[in-house]
């Protein structure tokens, strides 16, 4: 049985559905990026962002199709344990709500997370976590372009390439257009999307079959799922933790939106982001568990989460998950390029290439580096490599040697930058040697021990004093010529 | 040692309502921050 045959959506329904949410974003990435003609606003909405949309933004950005889809996938593999566990990718936010706070203010005029690097460890340092950074962004562009082709020709029978093409192209065309602006403003409208597509399915999964029937259902012929010491799936619990908080210490996502902030937003919107996040995948996760309960055949367990919502709603149903996953791969990848792209103009383009960059020859960088970005996505997803869409966990142990680097550097003044550039470097390579030694659960967990002990060891016994105010540096274009 | 339905329902409608109570929360934010124009 091939995948059009056994789509669950019409295709001409699944390509009405993305056509008008096209034309929606794009419309309003150019109606909000009208105001954004300079760098500032491009690439930071100006720096004032409220609470709300920074909520909204750092809660739908973190909701990719991993949380609608693996979510559900992992609760019907590992049980209780794979929703809970899913659900501690919150504890990277919240972490990050103190650590937002300290950049905003240890850094007004700064950039991205390159920005820290470089003044507070040097160029050799910048140099490792710039290559780290590029690697997991780049990682993460191609697994959610895949997902997309795969997610929208599963759920509507659209060929791969048209729907990897569309999904890239309307987050670059509406991203280029609105630029960050439009990104946070887009994200406002798909966290609700996202949410209100979830809360519908869970609560008709209750009202259809009850409490009572799932877990007596589960109970009898998948035990296992509602077992509380499951080793396995304890062991991935800390490795997803690890893994999430590194993803987001280091991320020029997560960076941007701490420089993007209104002053004192930072620590409550990530907060909020957090608590708000973490009941997501143990709702989605719930919905997989009426699998025994419904009596399915689910041929392949990524299509858990889709198969029980058109098995309770029909095509309403599956109309309702084709919009919830075009938001929520929308949501990340708008994001993942905008954050990219700074990150590429400040830390190459403008450091390393040409230093007396404009703001408007920057801000003309910004914008053809999205649409780069783009490209060399496409790219890589059209051969459609599954080793390809595997990259972004193969990153776990890069991104979590950078967790002591960051928060260490962040709050202690004392901090070695050899010991920095040791621990991403040997805590890359020794999570690395875990990932092929030992399996994908224990790379990131490695990879954080390594670097901490570099980190802890190398500056106790080499502190090294640093200014603080060195982080406040004016940037060139700050300095009263150009905003 | 298997969750007891109690246990799993809790679980469940404690983590729906969360969830239920978010877009509340994000649009009374969203009409705060614009009364007091710090939208963005």
């Amino acid at each position: 049985m091939n995948a059009v045959n056994s789509a669950i959506l019409d295709p001409d329904i699944g390509w009405a559905i993305l056509a008008g949410f096209s034309v929606l974003w794009v419309f309003l990435g150019w109606y909000w990026g009208r105001s954004a003609g300079q760098l500032d606003e491009y690439v930071l909405a100006g720096r004032r962002v409220g609470l709300a949309l920074g909520t909204a933004t750092a809660m739908a950005t973190w909701v990719t199709s991993n949380t609608t889809m693996a979510a559900p996938q992992l609760a019907f593999q590992i049980g209780i344990w794979g929703m809970l566990g899913y659900s501690l990718g919150s504890i990277g936010l919240l972490m990050f709500a103190p650590l937002a706070t300290r950049i905003r203010r240890l850094m007004p005029n700064g950039y991205t997370s390159g920005d820290f690097v470089r003044i507070r460890y040097g160029h050799t340092a910048w140099r490792v976590f710039l290559a780290i950074s590029l690697f997991y962004s780049l990682g993460w562009l191609v697994s959610m372009g895949m997902a997309g082709g795969i997610l929208i020709h599963a759920l509507t029978g659209i060929p791969y390439h048209y729907g990897m093409t569309v999904i890239l192209g309307i987050c670059v065309g509406y991203t280029l257009l609105g630029g960050f602006r439009a990104v946070i403003g887009t994200d406002f409208i798909q966290a609700l999307l996202i949410l209100v597509g979830l809360i519908v399915i869970a609560f008709l999964a209750i009202q259809h079959i009850g409490f009572a029937r799932i877990h007596a259902a589960v109970l009898a012929e998948r035990p296992e799922l509602l077992n509380l010491l499951m080793p396995a799936a304890i062991m991935f619990l800390f490795n997803n933790l690890l893994f999430g908080i590194g993803e987001i210490f280091h991320s020029n996502v997560w960076w941007s939106r701490a420089f993007s902030f209104r002053e004192g937003v930072g620590f409550k919107a990530y907060t909020l982001a957090g608590l708000l996040w973490a009941p997501i995948p143990v709702v989605a996760g719930f919905v997989a568990l009426a699998v025994p309960a419904l009596n399915l055949n689910v041929p392949a367990a990524d299509m858990v989460g889709p198969m029980v919502t058109a098995k309770l709603l029909g095509a309403t149903g599956a109309v309702v998950v084709l919009i919830m996953v075009f938001s929520a791969l929308s949501s990340s990848l708008d994001s993942l390029l905008a954050a990219t792209s700074i990150l590429i103009v400040e830390d190459i383009y403008r450091r390393h290439l040409k230093p007396h960059a404009s703001a408007e020859e920057m801000r003309r960088a910004a914008a053809w580096i999205i649409v780069g970005l783009g490209v060399l996505t496409w790219i890589l997803c059209a051969p459609r490599l599954t080793t390809l869409a595997e990259l972004l966990y193969f990153t776990g142990a890069f991104v979590a040697s950078t967790i002591w680097p960051i928060a260490a550097g962040l709050f202690w003044q004392r901090t070695n930058a050899a010991a920095a550039v040791a621990g991403m470097v040997l805590g890359s390579a020794a999570g690395l040697y875990s990932y092929f030694a030992i399996g994908f659960y224990v790379a990131a967990l490695v990879g954080a021990a390594v670097s901490m002990t570099c980190v802890v060891l190398g500056t106790w016994l080499a502190p090294r004093e640093f200014d603080w105010n060195l982080l406040r540096e004016e940037h060139p274009l700050h300095k009263g010529v150009l905003p | 040692m298997t969750i007891s339905l109690t246990a799993f329902s809790v679980l469940v409608t404690v983590a729906l309502a969360i969830t239920t109570a978010a877009p509340v929360l994000l649009i009374a934010l969203l009409i705060r921050d614009w009364k007091r124009k710090r939208l963005w």
